[in-house]
């Protein structure tokens, strides 16, 4: 099919658009390999102009072959398709870039002529190009059902058609069976890191929920785990197995007798222990509950002795939290509640009394609009706030960055939470009431609100409540940070991060990397420090008592370098193999990667708490390029062996370090 | 290029063109791009074979660069643009041994030369003159008109002027009033200046091996300096033959052996050919493009089999179509010049892009909002290309392209 038949009538495309392509097509084909870009732009317009009218998908399918072998990705980031990602494709599609926006739909439109056997490519074989597109499916499942993301809406209509119609084209070829438990297995995966941003994870359980009613006479999917993932969000216990409705539910509340009630608490804490999601149901329970049986509250929360501990410590104040926060459309709180009250931080004097300050706090209208915007309107923003608040506390490791280039002041709310919440709710607090922080750095204050807009130029997207209000400021205060370091030599992070972070942050910098050459340096000593400050038979098996902020090299599934990044080490230990492994924290969203050369980096199965990401100390080494230590906390340790400096160093040189030796 | 065929010649390219790049990326010839310093940076990184050199007037550097290629073992030297003949002429009368050549490239280089040496051939040319300054420029418009039996105060007869050797529409002005003298600058001098003919004009394509002509073709103009289609429509066509025999005569009178010229004509009202000028280069307005679109072979490749002493005769045959016949339908250009003074973005009409016509365009949005005033031809802003099976449904379409805004 290496030429579309033009007697054959192509579903309705219009004749003069498919004209147009061919011309474009011919004249692309007809470039020599060197000059091959000055014919791309004009095939790639007549290629958006046919996606986004009628027909358009399949008649650019029909062409895909010949595009691809005219040379239409020749030069691009979609060259190679052994080397592109699935989980990299929503991104583009949602980037508004017309030019990725087309090469990624004929991106895929190629994989599905190989999965289909059309198309005989030399990189990819029919089961992998299948595999791509399950893949690619199960994380873009909304375009498949047309729901409405915020990114959707800015779309332009007709891309937002055409995309509909390619993943229609799809979910054809693969089979809904496959996707479904693609898409599964997928929810699972990201679950087990316990984000606190679940918003399109609920959106991919109500579709799969759709799906599977509508499915249900054609072929019954096998579904494993779908189950508990819809129940555990529409219903969880079993007097809301029906799904009955919010108002319907807390007004059979009333009706039940003492055992059925203890029987919903208990259903609706073990549904949300085991999948992370919270119902909707749960909050009218809570709210019941907090109204008329307090008894029955550390059930409905599904706390452990150390939570009912703390809670019967602060009854009152959790009864508060719940009344001001705990909302049906903030449901996924109490999750956060339940795992504040594990921690048992309300017994760190300031926290308690911060809570309460956060319970009265009145926003400035800049805060308040802001939180609007991303959340809408019910409940009110103080609400929404304070659900955010609750969340953070209680998930350190649930924050995420979002679809934005924040990944310190991510790391930093992260950090705060997990070491130091006191100072995290004053930051709040600031932020949101004032519209300011303040920080200061090697004496001199830094304030937030005189400053311009740092990384993130636009609004944030896609994050929580807390780092709504926060990541602006500390986004900005960050440049700044940066703006005072210009001119000196080296790193900035070697002076930003202690004084951004805190007191705890290690005062001795140790970085691999040259920066004005941005060669390599003493490989050997960056690996004996780090093992020296970190890995237990080195430092006197002292375990880490701060997180502490490090810097990545990212490298993609290829092993090649991508770009510097922002993470928190939280423990070093040995896993239930014996094998040390450094565990960490990633704001990006989704922490299971391949960083290529066998490193694929774990989120579960590997002693893993929730939201912390691990790999084996050497493979982690091998591509960490800034980290902090004290030298004068560490005991005289033994040296690292020549073979596993040996062992960091060869990956470093077969992956990011390639060029820096 | 890495695999070419050592039978063929060893090309150098005189100007730098990534049409012409293209084609001998795709050809079968061992070939060198001789152009100025500032594209050297680009044929590195496209490792694109390349020597960096400056031309300029003619002047005893032209001896050194002949040796050198002579050197490297290049047959011919085939010029892309105006600028550049005369330097093919003068290398390749090194290459080839063969002064009279840059004799020749002089000739079609200098439009009053050229007008002379046609009228020499018994070449039918309109009443011309050489202008050194503006007087000249008044007293050849007032004696235009003044044989036209014009009285003062009647609207006169526009004459043309045309800068001796700049290409095609640069520095070509129609001249109607001493006010339009005035606007002439000073750099544009001396200039040839014609009287105007009433009438037809097109332009031909020839490629000439052997003294031959090995295929013709007729472009037709839809207007001037804006658009253009090929093959020409039938009416145009009819003249076939008659071209063929004015462009014979031009190969005697020029006493052309090889290579391309590309002359034009106007045919009066009497149905009389006069000749216009010749140039030994393509067309600026990529007619090369749009025959490749009908005809489907590279118009840059048969220039450079012409110029290939190496070239043999089967070769030739094999390489060309039947004009006219072979053609599928017509596509013409349309040059953008933007009609307003002040600009914010491209925006192509919707009379434009729906037509079935339409193919695609090389516009791109304004780098400044300030549309400079254009005094003579020109440059346009970018190409805008159709193709259709019908060449009155074109030539319509392309003359409805002029009062389309592009630019708003």
């Amino acid at each position: 099919m290496s030429e579309a038949n033009p007697t054959q009538p192509e579903s309705g495309a219009d004749p003069v658009l498919l004209k147009r392509l061919d011309a474009a097509i011919g004249r692309l084909r007809n470039t020599s390999d060197k000059l091959k870009m000055r014919q791309q732009q004009p095939a790639i317009e007549q290629a958006e102009r046919l996606l986004t009218s009628p027909g358009g998908v399949h008649a650019c399918l029909a062409r895909i072959v010949s595009m691809d072998e005219a040379g239409i990705f020749v030069g691009t980031d979609w060259n190679h398709p052994a080397r592109l990602k699935p989980v990299l494709v929503r991104h583009t599609l949602e980037s508004g870039d017309a030019t990725a926006l087309v090469l990624e739909t004929l991106s895929e439109l190629r994989f599905l002529a190989i999965a289909g056997g059309q198309y005989a490519h030399a990189e990819v074989s029919s089961e992998e190009a299948h595999h791509f597109l399950a893949q690619v499916l199960g994380l873009n499942l909304e375009r498949l059902f047309g729901s409405q993301t915020e990114v959707a809406r800015f779309q332009d209509p007709a891309w937002t058609e055409a995309l509909a119609q390619l993943f229609r084209c799809l979910a054809e070829e693969i089979g809904y069976g496959r996707i479904f438990d693609a898409v599964i297995s997928e929810i699972w995966r990201i679950l087990a890191q316990r984000p606190i941003q679940t918003d399109r994870l609920k959106a991919m359980v109500a579709q799969l929920s759709l799906w599977s009613r509508e499915s249900s006479n054609e072929q019954s999917p096998s579904g494993w785990g779908a189950d508990r993932l819809v129940s555990a969000l529409f219903g969880p216990t079993n007097e809301c197995r029906e799904d009955p409705g919010a108002d319907a539910y807390e007004a059979k509340l009333s009706t039940l007798d003492e055992k059925a009630l203890a029987q919903e608490a208990a259903g609706m804490a073990r549904a949300m222990h085991d999948t992370g999601l919270v119902s909707a149901y749960h909050a009218v329970l809570l709210r019941h509950l907090v109204a008329f049986r307090t008894d029955l509250v550390p059930d409905c929360l599904g706390l452990s002795s150390t939570g009912r501990e703390n809670y019967n410590s602060f009854a009152e104040l959790t009864h508060a939290l719940v009344d001001k926060a705990i909302h049906v459309e903030t449901a996924q709180s109490i999750y956060g509640l339940s795992l504040l009250l594990e921690r048992g931080i309300l017994h760190l004097p300031p926290t308690a009394p911060a809570l309460w300050r956060q319970i009265q706090l009145k926003l400035s209208p800049e805060s308040a609009q802001r939180l609007i915007d991303s959340f809408g309107n019910t409940p009110e923003p103080e609400a929404r706030l304070l659900a955010g608040v609750i969340s953070i506390l209680g998930q350190p490791l649930g924050v995420g960055q979002g679809n934005n280039p924040t990944c310190q002041a991510a790391r930093a709310i992260a950090m705060w939470s997990y070491t130091d919440p006191d100072y995290l709710l004053q930051l709040v607090a600031w932020a949101a009431r004032d519209n300011e922080i303040r920080m200061s750095f090697e004496g001199e204050s830094i304030s937030s609100g005189n400053l311009n807009a740092g990384l993130a130029k636009s609004g944030l997207v896609d994050v929580d409540p807390v780092s709504a209000i926060l990541v602006p400021h500390l986004d900005r205060v960050y440049m700044e940070m940066g703006r005072l370091c210009a001119g000196r030599e080296g790193d900035p992070h070697r002076w930003i991060n202690p004084e951004m972070h805190g007191w705890w942050v290690g005062r001795q910098f140790n970085i691999v990397v040259d920066v004005p050459t941005g060669k390599l340096t003493d490989i050997e000593g960056f690996v004996q420090r780090f093992y020296a400050a970190f890995h237990p038979d080195h430092n006197g098996g002292q375990p880490l008592i701060h997180p502490s902020p490090a810097g990545i090299a990212v490298t993609d599934s290829a092993a090649r370098f991508v770009g510097w990044h922002a993470i928190a080490i939280v423990r070093v230990s040995r896993d239930p193999s014996g094998e040390v492994r450094v565990y960490f924290f990633n704001p990006n969203n989704d922490s299971g990667q391949d960083w290529g050369d066998g490193i694929k980096v774990s989120t579960s199965g590997n002693g893993e708490f929730y939201g912390e990401s691990s790999v084996p100390i050497a493979d982690f080494t091998s591509r960490l390029y800034i980290f902090h230590s004290d030298p004068l906390e560490q005991t005289a340790s033994q040296p690292v062996s020549s073979d596993e400096v040996e062992k960091v160093r060869s990956k470093i040189a077969s992956s990011w370090g390639q060029d820096r030796l | 290029m890495t695999d070419y065929n050592p039978d063929k010649g060893y090309i150098a390219l005189l100007g730098w063109s990534l049409s012409a790049i293209d084609a001998m990326e795709k050809f079968d010839r061992h070939y060198l791009i001789v152009a100025p310093s500032w594209a050297k940076e680009y044929a590195e990184a496209h490792d694109i074979p390349f020597l960096a050199w400056d031309f300029e007037r003619l002047n005893e550097k032209s001896f050194e660069i002949a040796q050198t290629l002579k050197e490297m073992g290049i047959d011919v030297a085939v010029p892309l643009f105006e600028e550049t003949v005369e330097w093919a002429g003068a290398i390749n009368s090194v290459l080839l041994d063969n002064p009279r050549l840059l004799g020749q490239s002089m000739l079609l280089r200098d439009k009053s030369l050229m007008k002379r040496r046609a009228q020499l051939g018994g070449i039918r040319v309109g009443i011309f003159e050489e202008a050194h300054d503006r007087a000249d420029v008044v007293r050849f418009l007032r004696r235009v008109n003044q044989t036209l039996l014009k009285l003062d105060g009647d609207t006169n007869d526009p004459i043309h002027f045309k800068a001796f050797d700049l290409a095609g529409c640069m520095g070509h002005r129609v001249i109607r009033t001493a006010d339009d003298v005035d606007s002439i600058p000073d750099e544009d001098f001396p200039a040839l200046m014609e009287s105007h003919l009433d009438g037809w004009e097109f332009a031909a394509e020839a490629w000439i091996h052997d003294g031959k002509i090995r295929f013709l073709n007729i472009s037709e103009y839809v207007r001037l300096g804006y658009s253009v289609f090929v093959p020409a429509s039938p009416e145009l066509e009819a003249l076939r033959d008659k071209v063929e025999e004015e462009i014979k005569k031009l190969i005697k009178a020029f006493d052309i052996k090889f290579g391309f010229i590309h002359p034009e004509y106007f045919i009066a009202n009497d149905d009389v050919m006069y000749f216009g000028e010749v140039a030994y280069r393509p067309p600026g307005f990529k007619v090369f493009e749009l025959l490749e679109r009908v005809y489907g072979f590279n118009a840059y490749q048969g220039m450079v089999m012409m110029f290939d002493p190496k070239t043999t005769e089967e070769e030739i045959e094999a390489f060309f179509p039947t004009p006219v016949k072979d053609a599928d339908g017509h596509a013409g250009c349309f040059g953008v010049y933007p009609r307003n003074r002040v600009v914010s973005k491209l925006s192509i009409p919707e009379e434009t892009e729906n037509h079935p016509y339409f193919e695609w365009h090389e516009l791109s949005e304004p780098m400044e909002s300030k549309v400079a005033k254009r005094s003579a031809f020109g440059n346009h802003w970018g190409l805008v290309y159709f193709h259709g099976e019908d060449a009155e449904t074109l030539r319509d379409l392309l003359k409805a392209q002029e009062k389309l805004d592009f630019y708003v």
